[in-house]
């Protein structure tokens, strides 16, 4: 197999504090073929955002990093270290949560996008606000000669999202991050976009990191999907397989909490219980370990490394769910009616048990 | 009457709100006004649950804010209890609001940072009392427990807790006065998922603790089935459907109902993945177009969509209404 896209290899990311150091990337490691859809999902502060903000060079200079990124054969951070320009933004571009504020509330969205061509492929200013006119036609904006005049006031959430698309694809990138592209938008616009960004990656051959909170966004329109949970890629694995044969406790009891729109209505939701860790001097264990109801004593006493099969099925656990050392640890359990890090355990109708 | 009518009312002694015509406008100044709930009438009953779904700028939270007076309406009633609170002022409101409470969808900025959350909770007490116009510590420590939040975290301020234990907060204050009916405005969208999960399942408990009667509103279809006895579809201040939860997802009619349910990330098994394919923007309330307000975006629309207003009809002897001209034939009997 050819050496894909994009390689992450133990990335780490600190960020001292006056509290202490915040670790909030712990080794996280991404493989990315070109074309491929990546969803990297994940709740607040598992360190999705960070991640994506590393790969773009968008973290603050007070961060501490360390790992390798390779992208296209290129060493990113020392690009970086070298001041390289024409990369971020060209080659590798992003599309951020919030339209609004991603936008410049006094230029009107043609020279936003035309700023990008001139800086970056030197194009001249007439030559930039014709191919953003285009651009804005790609993206699916009614009127595109009409709206470049328009400022970001006058648009929609939907359309500014659109702009902010164009803008992101004005240098034909090969690599789209999108963080959380559509969480701010409503669900017939959301889909709207998806589609778009289906489309343009398929007739780009680009290929594209899609960060989110929501596991039936990753699930619709990812290839493979990556958890993250306190700093670390719990479980990998291609989307099907994901969501029909988890293997992490977490990954099995986020799909096992969502309200489902087929139950029927009233159908009583399996909560996670706790919350996520704190990052600041985290215990040398399973970080899940207090919430999840397998946990066993050597989910405390070290952090499990990535095991199955490498670049198809990866998952971080001793006791992984939907086996039999996973059922025997549930079942153990649940005799105990705690778990090892004193969880208690009552009424869990989880079907592995 | 405009449109949607009062056929989803129902002749039933147990229906504590009655929402009759509701209109509310908002001035946005040189004459022109936002119509943001245009002739909308529905009823609860007590102890049901009402989920209104629909995406933003579609009136929701207005219509829940205009129940307990919130924003001023423009015409039609709300009764509850006898008493017509659009039509209540001064003391006869003040005296009804402990029976109406409210929960908000960002737990956070909801509650006074400077304050100890003993305070934020007891606060409605402090005003009220209780029956007996009184009321002690013991009652905000039982309100605490009931949520989930430790009793000793009882000086605490806003900002050291979660934002899952901010809505916890939120629930217990809003829970003080034992009100009848608990409006839920997005109370879950600014959760994360896991969290999500323990804040439903703690409304569902108090609902049956406290004998609540619930308004939930909510841009997300699934959280909205899971919580709900019956469902509004709202779109541009009208309503499109109402019905059964089930019933509702299991045969939506209206057109927009379908778009919705199309369009979530995992589409539900009872619609077709075309029904998502709607055109264009949501038009300005300030003008909303004449007819069906779905009209310029709707796929089966016809003349008679641009020119008369579809009414509520009722779907056979179902609990489901429906205001659309062509409305979707799902087969019947399955």
């Amino acid at each position: 197999m050819a050496e894909p896209q994009l390689t992450v290899r133990d990335l780490t990311v600190r960020f001292p504090t006056t509290r202490g150091v915040v670790q909030a990337l712990n080794g996280v490691n991404i493989e990315l073929e070109k074309g491929q859809m990546l969803g990297i999902v994940g709740e607040s502060g598992s360190g999705k955002s960070v991640t994506a903000k590393t790969l773009m060079n968008l973290l603050p200079r007070s961060a501490e990093v360390e790992g390798e990124v390779i992208f296209e054969g290129n060493d990113v951070r020392k690009l970086a270290a070298e001041g390289r320009e024409h990369f971020w933004g060209v080659e590798m571009t992003m599309v951020f949560q919030d339209p609004m504020t991603s936008l410049n509330p006094v230029k009107k969205c043609g020279e936003q996008i035309a700023e990008t061509l001139r800086y970056h492929l030197g194009r001249s200013k007439k030559e930039a606000l014709e191919e953003a006119v285009d651009l804005l036609g790609q993206v699916g904006l009614p009127d595109p000669a009409k709206r470049v005049d328009q400022y970001p006031h006058e648009l929609s959430g939907g359309l500014r999202q659109r702009v902010v698309i164009a803008m992101a694809l004005a240098c034909q990138p090969s690599l789209l991050i999108a963080d959380e592209p559509t969480t701010a938008v409503d669900v017939t616009v959301q889909r709207n976009l998806l589609n778009l960004l289906d489309r343009l990656r398929e007739e780009r051959g680009m290929s594209m990191i899609l960060i989110t909170h929501d596991l039936g966004v990753a699930r619709g329109r990812c290839d493979d999907v990556a958890v993250m949970y306190a700093g670390r890629i719990v479980e990998r694995s291609d989307t099907e397989t994901l969501f029909s044969d988890s293997r992490h406790p977490y990954t099995d009891a986020l799909l096992r909490s969502i309200p489902r729109i087929e139950q029927p209505s009233h159908t009583r939701l399996e909560p996670i219980p706790g919350r996520p860790p704190e990052l600041i001097n985290p215990p040398e264990q399973c970080a899940y370990a207090p919430r999840c109801r397998f946990a066993q004593a050597d989910c405390l006493e070290a952090i499990p490394e990535s095991q199955g099969v490498k670049g198809m099925h990866e998952f971080a656990c001793f006791h992984p769910a939907n086996t039999d050392r996973g059922r025997e640890a549930l079942a153990a359990n649940v005799a105990a009616g705690e778990t090892a890090a004193g969880l208690p355990i009552t009424g869990y109708a989880g079907g592995a048990a | 009457m405009a449109g949607t009518g009062r056929a989803p009312l129902r002749d039933d002694p147990n229906v504590l709100v009655t929402v009759t015509d509701l209109e509310v406008e908002f001035p946005v100044g040189k004459g022109a006004v936002v119509h943001a709930v245009s002739g909308i009438s529905f009823d609860v009953a007590e102890g049901e649950t009402l989920g209104i779904v629909g995406e933003s700028g579609c009136g929701k939270s207005t219509v829940a804010k205009s129940i307990i007076r919130l924003n001023s309406i423009k015409s039609g009633s709300v009764d509850y209890q006898g008493h017509d609170l659009a039509q209540l002022e001064g003391e006869a409101l003040r005296k009804i609001r402990p029976d109406l409470q409210m929960i908000f969808q960002d737990p956070i900025s909801s509650l006074n940072p400077r304050r100890k959350i003993r305070d934020v909770i007891s606060e409605g007490l402090a005003v009220w009392g209780d029956e007996q116009g009184s009321w002690s510590q013991d009652r905000i420590e039982e309100l605490m427990l009931a949520v989930g939040i430790d009793p000793k975290f009882g000086d605490r301020r806003p900002h050291q807790f979660s934002g899952g234990q901010c809505q916890r907060i939120g629930i217990a204050r809003a829970l003080a006065l034992d009100p009848k009916v608990m409006i839920c405005d997005e109370p879950v969208s600014a959760l994360d998922v896991s969290v999500q999960a323990q804040v439903l399942n703690l409304l569902e408990d108090m609902k049956q603790r406290y004998g609540l009667t619930l308004l939930f509103i909510s841009h997300d279809l699934s959280v909205v089935k899971n919580v709900s006895d019956r469902i509004i579809v709202m779109y541009l201040g009208k309503a499109c459907e109402i019905g059964n939860a089930d019933e509702l997802y299991e045969n939506p009619r209206h057109p927009y109902t379908r778009a919705l349910l199309a369009s979530i990330p995992e589409p539900a098994p009872t619609v077709d993945p075309s029904d998502g394919d709607i055109e264009g923007e949501l038009p300005s309330p300030i003008n909303p177009p004449a007819g069906c307000r779905f009209n310029t975006r709707c796929r089966h629309a016809t003349d008679i969509c641009y020119r008369e207003e579809p009414v509520m009809q009722q779907v056979g002897d179902q609990d489901h209404y429906f205001a659309c001209h062509h409305p979707v034939e799902v087969a019947v009997g399955l």
